[in-house]
């Protein structure tokens, strides 16, 4: 397989690359920044990560709790490295604490601190806590686990780039195991796939989403069989 | 002190062999965990003969009272501590100089290693805790520290890979345990390095010893910690390896794609007679 794990200051690429995320370059070397996963393969040196915290970046979608309410607006936990505030004159409903507000991050300064706009409240329902650098595959290509998600459980999800799932109606324990499930298995290949398994034992049927967006997700060779096709009809026409 | 002599004591340029059966430059078995604590950010357990670690990683986190903070890097804050049960004779609970300096030395070898730049303000909190322990526990701290911190999620240059390296009953050795370090000629050396550049980030020293030895046992230092190197990576990389049945699942299926493979070869060399015939 083209995927491996890499740890800390192992050696990514010799050559010349584009520079992707969580690699820096010595000696004229790409090495790896974290653990994680990188594709040799690739045209870009850029490594995936395994773990880690959350650190804002712009336009994310986050869900985050008040922490402090005070006369001029409210702390935010993003499950960042700081709070984040917002102002009351930004909020149109009163908020307690403990309240869960969904947000976007609008900027982030040098020292890692995120502003927020678009906050709301949020009502009812349930936080499903899981690790940051994970949420890409809870959502999944072009949104099909997410798709996916939805489908088998009758929730409304919305997923926070913090780490934070929020999950209303429908059958929310089901949702849990599998999102717990996702979690634990991200870092292997063809979790669509066995999502859906996942809901055929539960005996829950679900058709699977876009055509496209499973193979995208799908082994390197399956890709490989999807160029042939497309080959062949472009000689038929 | 080579002059006094006792009965019964090793000598290992005679016996080729060390008071517990190892070779010169062998260290003592090594393995190590990672993920072990649920609780933690990041964790390792290390087992180094007798010595056993636990190691667990917080953060970055916001650093509080605030007037530790630094808007131009993230603090790392190691805590040493043992075990009172640890040695022999019971260890007061309480933090005395060595622990203080040991956790200031290990704190100051991390920090080579991890862009602590990218997080101002912070602080990356390692906890370390003795177990048990049979000499040159600080190095397997350090070595245990470094893949917690790597489990954690934490940006580093490189891994720390520790060892204690030093001298004796007249040899040069790797990896001393008790015995040799109350040897009357004992020297021990912690000896840490990052493995890509072979900075040493950490290097303590308790003995005389020539000049010409120590470049001596520099050397044995580099080859040990490239060993530990080894296991660091192996132990960070099995965390994420897929269980048995599941290999064998997609070993299976690539065994059945592989014929489905062949079954598109002929069809791209067709594609390819027919480009021509195209042509």
């Amino acid at each position: 397989m083209s995927k491996k794990v890499v740890i800390p200051g192992e050696l990514i690429s010799a050559e010349r690359k584009r520079l992707g995320s969580n690699v820096f370059v010595s000696g004229g070397k790409i090495y790896s920044k974290v653990l994680g996963i990188s594709e040799d393969e690739s045209e870009k040196a850029s490594v995936v990560p395994l773990e880690g915290r959350y650190s804002p970046q712009q336009d994310d979608v986050v869900i985050g709790v008040v922490t402090r309410a005070i006369f001029a607006g409210y702390n935010i936990n993003i499950n960042s490295f700081v709070e984040s505030f917002i102002p009351k004159s930004a909020m149109r409903d009163d908020l307690k604490v403990g309240d869960l507000v969904s947000a976007k991050v609008e900027y982030v300064n040098e020292l890692r601190e995120a502003d927020l706009g678009f906050a709301r409240r949020m009502y009812g329902g349930e936080v499903i806590e899981v690790s940051p650098v994970r949420t890409p595959r809870l959502i999944g290509k072009s949104g099909s686990m997410l798709e996916l998600l939805k489908q088998g459980t009758g929730c409304d999800i919305i997923i926070g780039k913090n780490g934070r799932v929020w999950a209303r109606n429908g059958n929310i324990e089901l949702l849990k195991k599998i999102v717990l499930f996702i979690n634990d298995n991200s870092f292997k290949s063809n979790l669509t796939n066995s999502v859906e398994e996942f809901f055929k034992a539960e005996g829950i049927p679900v058709s699977a989403p876009k055509k496209d967006a499973i193979r995208v997700n799908n082994f390197v060779e399956e890709s490989e069989v999807i160029v042939n096709d497309l080959e062949e009809s472009e000689l038929l026409n | 002190m080579s002059g006094r002599v006792r009965e019964n004591m090793p000598d290992y340029k005679k016996d080729k062999k060390r008071v517990d059966g190892r070779k010169m430059d062998e260290l003592r078995p090594l393995s190590i965990k990672v993920g072990v604590i649920p609780n933690a950010d990041g964790s390792a357990y290390l087992e180094w003969g007798q010595n056993k670690v636990y190691a667990a990683v917080y953060g970055p986190r916001e650093a509080l009272p605030k007037h530790t903070q630094n808007p131009l890097k993230a603090n790392i804050k190691v805590t040493y501590r043992m075990a009172t049960f640890s040695v022999p004779e019971r260890k007061q609970p309480r933090p005395n100089r060595r622990d203080m300096e040991i956790s200031k030395v290990l704190g100051e070898a991390l920090d080579k290693a991890v862009f602590t730049e990218q997080f101002p303000n912070t602080e990356i909190a390692v906890f370390v805790e003795v177990i048990d322990s049979n000499a040159g526990s600080r190095v397997a701290c350090l070595t245990a520290a470094s893949c917690a911190m790597a489990d954690a999620g934490i940006p580093m240059k490189d891994m720390v890979a520790a060892t204690g390296v030093g001298k004796a009953f007249g040899e040069l050795i790797v990896d001393l345990n008790k015995d040799e370090e109350d040897a009357f000629d004992a020297v021990d050396i912690p000896f840490a390095i990052l493995p890509n550049t072979k900075e040493i980030v950490l290097l303590q020293m308790d003995g005389l010893l020539k000049k010409s030895e120590w470049s001596e046992i520099a050397k044995l230092g580099y080859v040990a910690c490239e060993k530990i190197y080894e296991i660091q990576k192996k132990a960070l990389s099995e965390k994420y390896q897929l269980s048995e049945v599941s290999q064998k699942l997609i070993e299976d299926k690539s065994v059945s794609k592989s014929g489905e493979k062949d079954s598109a070869k002929i069809k791209k060399e067709s594609k390819g007679k027919a480009k021509k015939v195209r042509k």
